[in-house]
This record gives structure tokens, C-alpha cells and sequence, in this order.
């Protein structure tokens, strides 16, 4: 039971960051990668390391996810 | 051609790295390298010896004090290559300040309803990470979100009355300046930079000075955040 939950959640984790690398659109990526950071949060948790879990949550779901979103605002939405 | 040459050059990269992996001892097994040194002394002494329960925070504050004493000032280092980015090339200074992101009801009430149990969970976390997880990186990064909450729903003129003009740059060097002055603390009391006094006399000062770099840490923390937020927002 323990390894299909680690499965999907690695499952998850390569399908979320092959997206974010793909997407020509940085709004829908930077959402994309803090999907990315909330599914990393839930393996650090369940590999037994909740402090980095918290640190992963709060940094990389969190304020990454809003610095990144500010920057798209001063600049433009689409890749070139 | 060029791309026959790479598949071979990766497969070539490839073949010592699986081997390698292929060679590592199995995962998790007690009897791992890694496991039988240092790491079960920590465990074993840790909690009593280092000053905090959480094991995790003897690591990071006490036997890899310097470690940790140059990632808080990387932290703040990164503050001041941000400035170093958007204020001296007068960016932000010139420019009339960007217009306010409208917000909408419902998340304008549900943020100014959770803002207070978020910064309560966020001190608890600074102040108890010597004994359950978190501690000061972790709180600081809720308060600095907590800032940044407070910035987009209540309009930045009221989110700068929380990091006033004349206190701000020790607010931001907190992480730094309370680490070095815990270490200089050490030397005095040990003879070594970071030193914690061993004898069971002095445990509640060990313990004290934990919770002081973490307060520091989570202050300077939060701080380099709201920062780094405001400067790039302001632009």
C-alpha cells in the first residue's frame, strides 16, 4: 500500500515537472511547479522529514510561487 | 550525424553512473556506512548534549553551527544582490508605484480571518523548534508569507507600517548579527567560535541560546522575504 503511494506521488512529481518545463504559457508553469512543490512536500513527509516537508511548503509552494508570479507581472505572461 | 554523437556520448556518461548507483549499498539498511558513524553518536547523545530535543535543530545550529551560520548569511546576501538588481539602477526609484492589484471579497475576508492564527502558528513554530519540527527558517518563511498576504489584500501602505523605515535594515540583518553574536557568546564562554558549554549546569543556556539564533533566524528571515517582495512589487 505504502509503494503505490509513493508511485503515484513520484508519478505525479516527474508528470508536474515535465509540464512545467514544457508549458509556453509562465502563469500556467509557475502553478504547475507549486503542484510540484505540494507533492514534494508529501514525500519528504512521508519519507519521515518534516521539517524539510515545512520548508517545502512554505518556501516552495509559498513565496517562490508568488515571487515568480510578481515577476511575471513586471514582464510578460508567454515565453519567446 | 550531431545527433548520433550525442545519444553515444550520453550512453557513455551513462553506463559508470547506473554502475555506481547499481553498486550503492541498499537503501535504508541500518549497517550503511552513513548510518553507523557519526550519525548514531548524534542520535544517541544528541538530545542531551546539544541543547534541543528536535534532533534535527542539534544538527543544524549546534554540531553544524557553521554551516548554518553561512546559509543565514547567504539568505541575506540574496537580499542585497536583489537590491543590488532593482535599486541602484534607480528602477524602482524613478518609476510612478504600479497600480494595486484589485482583490476579491472572498479572499480579502478569508485572508484578514486567518492573518492572526497564521502569524500565532508562525511564532510557535520559531519558538518550539528545538523541541518539535520547524524552527526558525520555517517560521520565518510563514511570516514573510503572512507579509505578503497582508501587502496584496489590506494595500502596501498598510503592510509597511509592519516594517517600519528605522528598524528595518537590523530587521533584516537579524539572521546574521544574532548568529555571530551567539558565536562570539561561544568563544567567550568556551574558548571556541560557536562553542555551547558542555556541563549539565549550564543546559538551560545551551537550550537559551538555540532559541535565540532561531528567533534571530525567523526575524531575519521573514524580514529578507517581506523585503525582497516589497522591492520587486514596488518596481
Amino acid at each position: 500500500m505504502s509503494s503505490i503511494f509513493d508511485l503515484t506521488l513520484i508519478a505525479l512529481l516527474i508528470a508536474s515537472a515535465l509540464l512545467a518545463v514544457r508549458s509556453k504559457d509562465l502563469l500556467a508553469a509557475t502553478i504547475i511547479f507549486s503542484t510540484y512543490s505540494l507533492v514534494m512536500c508529501l514525500v519528504w513527509m512521508h519519507r519521515g522529514s518534516p521539517d524539510v516537508a515545512m520548508t517545502e511548503a512554505a518556501v516552495g509552494a509559498g513565496i517562490t510561487t508568488i515571487l515568480f508570479l510578481v515577476a511575471i507581472g513586471k514582464t510578460t505572461r508567454l515565453e519567446r | 550525424m550531431k545527433k548520433a554523437l550525442v545519444i553515444v556520448l550520453l550512453i557513455v556518461a551513462a553506463v559508470p553512473l547506473v554502475a555506481a548507483v547499481a553498486g550503492l549499498p541498499p537503501h535504508g539498511s541500518p549497517s550503511n556506512p552513513t548510518y553507523t558513524h557519526v550519525s548514531a553518536y548524534y542520535l544517541e547523545h544528541g538530545a542531551e548534549e546539544a541543547g534541543a530535543e528536535n534532533i534535527v535543530t542539534d544538527m543544524i545550529l549546534n554540531y553544524r553551527g557553521f554551516d548554518t551560520n553561512g546559509e543565514v548569511t547567504v539568505i541575506f546576501t540574496s537580499l542585497a544582490a536583489v537590491f543590488g538588481v532593482l535599486l541602484l539602477t534607480g528602477a524602482v526609484a524613478r518609476k510612478p508605484a504600479a497600480p494595486e492589484i484589485p482583490v476579491s471579497m472572498v479572499v480579502r475576508f478569508i485572508a484578514r480571518l486567518l492573518a492572526p492564527f497564521i502569524a500565532i502558528f508562525a511564532v510557535y513554530v520559531i519558538l518550539n523548534g528545538h523541541i518539535s519540527p520547524g524552527g526558525g527558517f520555517q517560521g520565518g518563511t510563514v511570516l514573510g508569507a503572512l507579509y505578503i498576504t497582508v501587502s496584496i489584500v489590506l494595500g502596501r501602505d498598510e503592510a509597511r507600517r509592519l516594517l517600519p523605515r528605522g528598524p528595518k535594515p537590523w530587521l533584516q540583518a537579524a539572521g546574521p548579527l544574532t548568529f555571530v553574536g551567539v558565536g562570539l557568546l561561544g568563544l567567550v564562554l568556551t574558548g571556541y567560535y560557536l562553542g555551547f558549554p558542555t556541563t549539565p549546569a549550564l543546559a538551560w543556556l545551551r537550550t537559551a541560546m538555540i532559541v535565540v539564533i532561531e528567533i534571530g533566524i525567523g526575524v531575519g528571515g521573514a524580514a529578507v522575504l517581506a523585503s525582497v517582495y516589497e522591492t520587486m512589487e514596488a518596481d
